[in-house]
């Protein structure tokens, strides 16, 4: 799309044999391949414009490999390439945007390339021209264990396609930790949970630090992504006299002869309702 | 050479200016119609809790139109359905774009809960006076006669008539969600980008109104947010390195930022020392209706600086922002209870239902973030590359500490204990050095140092410093193998523990401390070891394997009481094979296991120095998910998919206590939260034409709960009237046909 590529100058000239012998060459052999790229933005006139070389533009001169076609070391396969190199290929028009700090990025210095996710002429994603079919699944090919995650009760709409991993991280780097879009991890969930933002009458300390203190946002076992279920991820920090420090065990349960308000449904939640913050000048416990 | 750039440059301009001229044509790939016909066994929120499969027409719709260089393309996913999405771009390439997308996410959180209230307006939520009234009547005399009769089945039969005829409410609510977002290429070497975000949600939620402690009363929170947001950023890259500065706008507005409900049990208000018991053997009294502040409006401004470039060898790179959030609601009185008196500072009395008692009228809050990142990587050798990199943020809580007087408690009684906000302010520095060697030219060894410091105001400790060494292991020798593995370990110190902290909430020392050997575990000292293997194999062009297994234990060894230790330990293994381009199977299991262990001590009105009054519990959550599936393709025609997936958790809540003190004995519970589901797919395609195809599949899903903390749960329980709605088991399945036709 617009912004993302940039016109590029005709690749330094490589050693004498290797020449350019331009796209319809490589499409009379290579027609099932030529074919279904002029069907995606590479096969488009703006590709054509951006690159001076066609196919030779990333591949590097054919001329080589056309004199030689059954030579198989003499093939510009990029898949030959190292990881950077495929990288710099790539980014001799995919630079800034969202990959403004792909160099030195995690995934980069670990030696993943864009091809790791994405393919130029075998991609199965509607959009980014992922290997995978969703960009979720191809975040999960390396990331297994967030799958798990994604499938326990209490989830961000991830595996329903309403979220997607880069609504809260950009694979190709940042500068934050996690490669997280924001500035914090506070930052980023009051992009959508605005309301938590505050600055409030009354605040909660752990909460403004990092709502990760008492949330799993990839997913959860209990309600509302907590790490540990209510009242015990509170009593991890809260036991000091009176309630807070009473212990709520199976006889306190909903159906228990010493029922208690402080287990059953949202627990301490349901007095302390105001948890990320108040600003009712009577809730310094965060009641309303 | 120069001349002959300008001419190339010329030519691509009049091929431009030819490629506008160009008349669209468009593709229509595809037009899906689906018709849908599903079936649930129960009203469980759960099965479509963020969804919409209901019965009826599901169409789909992508349009792509390409005119030279410009393009124009339409995406409408479930038409005019709760979870539609419709994208629509427009532009030419390399010069501009438009995107406008619009996103319809449903959030639904439980079905047919019950209420004795009736909306009335915006926020305000009603009982009758009469049942009011007949209610309290009830109370009153009864505690005249005989208080301690007022217990759980006493007020449960005042209730049950009600609750029988009470009305249903479903609880939920909608995202709609608007993007719109247009890019400008090159311009004088600049692109620069415009984005305006908007997000209504609308709905209601549950939300924990209470009276006091025995008489906890969940009410239907009224959601109606506008969130605003607008950009502007530009950006310039060369081939030295590029810029980039933008602004960032976000606005808040809650439309209903007061809810008021009513108190059952009251209707006229009342107050004495015990009010917040009520209704009860102790009190009967209280407040006629509850008031929550809901979430207040507000403000963000972002400024944002990032650049990178090439200098000597080393790759530079590093962002800067400044953000100042803003929140200036106006305040509520302290309570509703028009029976409630304030006591001053001056020990004057006061009306605390009068909100120009307060010593403020509006919150006026402000915080101020800095956020610098810096980054500076080279290669060095042949073989070797050293990254170091900084991370700061500062929270700096700007607003004025606000004294007041008291507080009412629960709307039912003034505590006359003088009260304090408190602006938290904390900053985190992070530095690192990672120097990496590679041992092949497809094999990395990389080792890093890691420094995390925090320095905090008004929590419990001011400054505490993490160690964190990072072994980090990747290679990929060949095609058919690779693998990625990573471990950490940290060790983080702290400063003094105040654990009295608490304190500076309040303006004189009111001495509620929590037990001194606690460590609130956000702040703790803490080891941990954070592990990441990943070996994945492609034998043959048909087969491939990956195993892997991903772990972090947390130690927090000198925290007494609090979180002691938290240990998660994942494993995972998958299987693929694809015998032929037209036949794939795969198989895929995890299992996490996670312990956490924590100890408390229960105290009474004091704080208990006796260990038998000790309990602890070690939570045990196991979880498994399994898929298994296949894609076929028969012949030129037919083509089928099978898929099903299982998770489950299962958790296991395990308790001690000493004999001899309080508590005596702990139970343990063994629903800490078992939760299952089970989902099979079945599809199977028909290509009818080159641009026709039928489709036909069955989706089936189970899902089981058992939890605890929803264990017995009815609408009237000892101190808490619940909505209880339904988001729990069930049994659902989707019929689907589906025509879809690709036009060109």
């Amino acid at each position: 799309h617009a912004g993302t590529a940039k016109p590029q100058p005709p690749p330094a000239q490589p050693a004498a044999a290797a020449e350019y012998v331009g796209s319809e060459t490589c499409a009379a052999c290579h027609t099932d391949v030529s074919d279904h790229l002029a069907q995606t933005p590479h096969g488009k006139g703006a590709f054509a414009k951006l690159s001076s070389q066609g196919c030779e533009t990333c591949h590097g001169p054919g001329g080589a490999h056309a004199e030689n076609p059954d030579d198989p070391a003499l093939r510009p396969r990029i898949d030959r390439m190292s990881p950077r190199q495929q990288s710099e290929t790539c980014q001799k028009c995919h630079d800034g945007h969202k990959q403004f700090f792909w160099k030195g990025s995690v995934h980069d210095r670990r030696g993943l390339s864009c091809m790791s996710c994405h393919s130029v002429h075998n991609f199965k994603s509607h959009e980014g021209q992922l290997k995978a079919a969703t960009e979720t699944e191809a975040c999960l090919s390396c990331h297994k264990n967030v799958r798990t995650d994604l499938w326990k009760s209490s989830h961000h709409p991830i595996r329903e396609g309403k979220m997607s991993c880069s609504d809260c991280h950009n694979p190709h780097g940042t500068q934050t930790a996690k490669m997280i879009t924001a500035n914090s991890v506070n930052d980023q969930c009051y992009t959508c949970h605005a309301e938590k933002r505050g600055p409030f009458l009354w605040e909660h300390a752990p909460v403004r630090e990092s709502c990760l203190n008492c949330h799993s946002p990839h997913g959860s076992n209990h309600q509302k992504l907590q790490k540990t279920s209510v009242p015990y991820i509170c009593q991890q920090c809260h036991s000091n006299t009176r309630h807070p420090g009473t212990l709520y065990d199976g006889t306190t349960l909903a159906d228990q002869a010493r029922a208690s308000n402080r287990i059953f449904n949202r627990a301490c939640v349901d007095c302390h309702a105001a948890i990320h913050g108040s600003n009712h000048p009577s809730s310094p416990y965060l009641g309303y | 050479q120069e001349q002959g750039q300008e001419d190339q440059t010329t030519t691509q301009e009049e091929q431009t200016s030819t490629d506008t001229r160009k008349e669209f044509t468009f593709r229509v790939d595809p037009v899906v119609l689906g018709i849908w016909e599903a079936d649930v066994d129960t009203d469980s929120a759960k099965w479509e809790e963020y969804r919409d499969v209901s019965s009826g027409f599901v169409p789909f719709l992508n349009i792509e139109g390409e005119a030279g260089d410009r393009f124009m393309n339409f995406r409408g996913e479930h038409i005019r359905r709760d979870d539609a999405r419709y994208n629509f771009s427009y532009g030419i390439l390399d010069r501009y774009s438009i995107v406008v997308d619009y996103n319809k996410i449903p959030h639904r959180f439980g079905n047919n809960g019950h209420m004795l209230w009736t909306r009335t307006g915006p926020g305000r939520l009603e009982i009758t006076d009469p049942i009011q009234a007949a209610n309290q009547t009830t109370l009153v005399n009864q505690f005249a006669v005989n208080p301690s009769a007022i217990n759980f089945t006493f007020l449960n039969n005042l209730l049950r008539p009600y609750l029988a005829t009470a009305q249903e409410i479903d609880l939920g609510l909608i995202r709609d969600r608007t993007l719109a977002r247009v890019d400008l290429g090159s311009m004088a070497g600049f692109a620069w980008g415009l984005e305006y975000t908007h997000e209504n949600r609308k709905g209601d939620r549950a939300y924990g109104g209470s009276f006091g402690f025995n008489n906890v009363t969940e009410v239907p929170e009224p959601i109606d947010y506008d969130t605003t947001g607008a950009q502007i950023a530009g950006e310039w890259n060369t081939q030295r390195g590029g810029l980039r500065l933008g602004y960032r706008y976000s606005e808040f507005e809650n439309n209903i930022s007061t809810l008021m409900w009513d108190n059952p049990f009251r209707v006229t208000n009342s107050t004495d020392a015990s009010a917040y018991q009520a209704p009860g053997s102790a009190s009967v009294n209280g407040s006629v209706i509850g008031v929550a502040d809901l979430a207040a409006s507000n403000e963000a401004s972002l400024l944002f600086f990032d650049g990178r470039t090439r200098l000597g060898g080393w790759n530079l790179s590093g962002n800067l922002g400044y953000q100042i959030m803003t929140q200036d609601d106006p305040l509520l009185a302290y309570t509703p209870n028009t029976a409630i008196q304030g006591i001053g500072f001056d020990h004057q009395r006061f009306n605390a239902s009068d909100p120009a008692t307060l010593p403020v009228r509006s919150a006026d809050r402000e915080v101020q973030t800095l956020s610098l990142n810096a980054q500076a990587g080279t290669r060095f050798g042949e073989r070797w590359d050293l990254t170091f990199r900084y991370r700061f943020y500062d929270y700096d809580d700007q607003s004025d500490r606000i004294e007041f007087p008291g507080y009412a408690r629960y709307q039912a009684v003034w505590e006359e204990i003088p009260r304090i906000t408190v602006p938290y302010a904390w900053t985190r520095q992070n530095a690192s050095a990672e120097l990496g060697f590679e041992i092949t030219n497809a094999t990395r060894l990389g080792f890093a140092y890691i420094l995390e410091s925090w320095d905090r105001e008004f929590r419990e400790i001011e400054s505490s410093d993490e160690d964190i060494l990072r072994l980090t292991f990747d290679t990929q020798p060949s095609n058919w193998f690779s693998l990625r593995a990573s471990y950490e370990y940290g060790d983080r110190s702290i400063g003094d523990y105040h654990t009295d902290a608490q304190e500076f909430s309040f303006v004189e020392p009111e001495g509620i401390n929590n037990l001194p050997g606690l460590r609130k575990y956000d702040e703790a000292a803490r080891t941990s070891d954070t592990f990441n293997v990943l070996a994945q194999l492609f034998p043959t062009e048909a087969w491939s394997f990956s195993l892997g297994a991903t772990g972090r234990d947390e130690e927090y060894d000198e925290s007494e009481f609090g979180l002691v230790s938290d240990d998660t330990i994942t494993y995972n293994a998958e299987l693929s094979y694809t015998p032929g381009e037209n036949l794939t199977f795969f198989l895929f299991g995890q299992r996490q296991d996670r312990e956490s262990f924590q100890r408390n001590r229960q105290s009474g009105g004091t704080l208990s120095t006796n260990p038998l009054d000790d309990w602890q519990v070690l939570l045990d959550e196991t979880t498994d998910l399994w898929g298994l599936g296949m894609t076929s393709r028969f012949n030129e025609s037919w083509s089928a998919e099978l898929e099903g997936r299982w998770s489950k958790s299962d958790g296991f809540a395990d308790f001690f206590s000493p004999p001899g003190g309080t508590p005596n004995v702990a139970v343990d519970f063994d629903n800490y939260e078992d939760i299952e589901l089970l989902s099979l797919l079945g599809r199977l395609d028909y290509k009818i034409t080159r641009n026709a195809r039928a489709g036909l599949f069955y989706r089936w899903e189970d899902y089981t709960i058992d939890s605890f903390i929803f264990q017995g749960l009815q609408n009237y329980l000892p101190g808490a009237l619940l909505l209880n709605p339904n988001f729990q088991d069930y049994t659902g399945s989707i019929l689907g046909f589906e025509l879809s036709l690709s036009v060109d």
